[in-house]
């Protein structure tokens, strides 16, 4: 409960910092980071999943309409939001992680904290952008805009998550 | 009862999962252009103020590009005028034609609030509404006369163009020094070329030849210059080539905008959707 109003100036930000800075880069068609994931990444673990869906129904429709895409951030934030348990379930073999808390390289360790932020955003990026395009004409395209923007996220969310975790990685 | 109450609190998130994912994907199926639009020019009568004071300050950076460009257009402008004053005192008796010349287009300056070139379908918004005169199909150009859009949607103090970056945006276009002309269409890909369709086999294009607007479509004069031939090829058949064109104008470089208004707009499409047009075409 006392995340809550963590969780709300990390809503803003990111969506801020979406809104005003990333839909505005002029950085060429195959960077579009869309740092907004960050903030369904970041969700304690134990969030409950209504809870999960209704973050990623906000975020998304606040995307949607900001961006002029009907649907398409929805569409694609969801799907992580509610597979995250089993996403986390199929990195991490044995229980390494606590099932609790804001996921952290320190709390989850190094190596499952990279791949729970490379698969989540992978999986956003991939249904974002071959739902942007909705074509077989433009495979190699779509695929190098998923990869080129997926690692700007990231890295960028990789950064979110430092500062964040930084500030409350004292209390719990 | 109480195993009904536990099965739906055990999968009620799942069903819920699966009737918001199925919901947004609808939406997206049948969103047009124009929805897109519409919710773009709703959003920004949220953000518009907000987006508004960023581009000040990113403008604010970009005032002495800006007005280098401005000076020489105003160069090139004082020079056309120059001219034009030249042949006045020559022809001072065919005064009709040079006024209808005159009043049939005017413009209106607009700084952008926002504008994409990296998307699939690409918008510029435009910090002027209804309240200035914007009406739907109204032409967008750069200060220094080449096209990039045209309106499609509007509130009071913001307009929505569709980027000349967008599948959706109709326009044609003609090479330089003929009557040829053939369609403007972006194939989604590279923001710095469009293709042109359909042009005749006759048209003879070459490399680098410039390719202007025709005065068709009633967004745009006559005249403006839309890119230059980057190659061509002529097809299967061999009556048109399709012809691709790099862009004039860098459509990722742009803060204030030029927005035509034409004065015969209604009433050329009042022409084109009257009766008789519809019986000769349902007959």
């Amino acid at each position: 409960m006392h995340r809550i109003p963590a969780y709300i100036i990390l809503f803003l930000m990111l969506a801020l910092i979406q809104i005003f800075l990333l839909n505005n880069l002029m950085a060429g068609a195959f960077f579009c980071p869309l740092i907004y994931v960050a903030f369904i990444i970041l969700l304690p673990l134990d969030t409950p999943p209504i809870v999960m869906l209704g973050c990623a129904l906000a975020m998304g429709v606040t995307m949607d309409t900001t961006m002029g895409i009907a649907g398409l951030n929805t569409a694609a934030t969801l799907p992580i939001a509610f597979f995250r348990p089993n996403i986390l379930g199929l990195l991490s073999a044995h229980d390494e992680h606590r099932d609790d808390g804001i996921p952290s390289p320190k709390r989850m360790g190094v190596n499952l904290f990279w791949s729970y932020l490379v698969a989540m955003i992978l999986i956003h990026h991939t249904l974002f952008f071959v739902l942007e395009a909705l074509s077989w004409g433009h495979v190699g395209r779509t695929l190098l805009r998923i990869l080129c923007s997926g690692a700007t996220t990231t890295l960028l969310a990789w950064l979110t998550a430092r500062l964040f975790t930084n500030k409350y990685s004292t209390r719990k | 009862m109480r195993r009904l109450i536990e099965f739906i609190r055990s999968t009620y998130v799942v069903v819920l999962f699966v009737l918001l994912e199925l919901t947004a994907i609808s939406y997206y199926a049948r969103a047009s252009v124009y929805t897109e639009a519409r919710l773009l020019a709703r959003s920004n009568s949220l953000f518009g103020g907000l987006h508004a004071l960023v581009t000040d300050v990113e403008n604010f950076f970009g005032l002495g590009r800006e007005n280098r460009a401005l000076t020489s257009r105003i160069a090139a402008l004082e020079e056309e005028l120059a001219r034009y004053r030249e042949a006045d005192r020559h022809a001072a008796l065919r005064v009709e034609l040079r006024t209808m010349g005159d009043m049939k287009y005017r413009m209106m300056e607009a700084a952008v609030v926002s504008n994409t070139t990296g998307r699939a379908r690409n918008y510029i918004t435009l910090n002027r509404g209804g309240a200035d005169g914007v009406t739907n199909g109204m032409g967008v150009i750069t200060p220094d006369g080449m096209i990039a859009g045209y309106v499609v949607d509007y509130t009071e103090h913001y307009a929505i163009a569709v980027s000349i970056l967008n599948p959706i945006f109709r326009g044609s276009g003609t090479p330089e020094g003929t009557n040829y002309q053939g369609a403007i269409r972006w194939d989604g890909g590279n923001p710095h070329f469009v293709t042109l369709e359909g042009l005749s086999k006759y048209a003879d294009p070459k490399v680098g030849q410039k390719i202007f607007t025709t005065g068709f479509e009633s967004y745009f004069p006559e005249g403006l210059l839309i890119g230059t031939i980057e190659s061509f090829v002529l097809d299967a058949v061999g009556t048109t080539y399709t012809v691709r064109v790099r862009l004039a104008a860098d459509l990722s470089a742009m803060n204030n905008l030029i927005i035509i208004e034409n004065s015969d707009l209604s009433e050329i499409s009042d022409l084109q959707q009257s009766e008789v047009i519809k019986y000769l075409e349902d007959n």
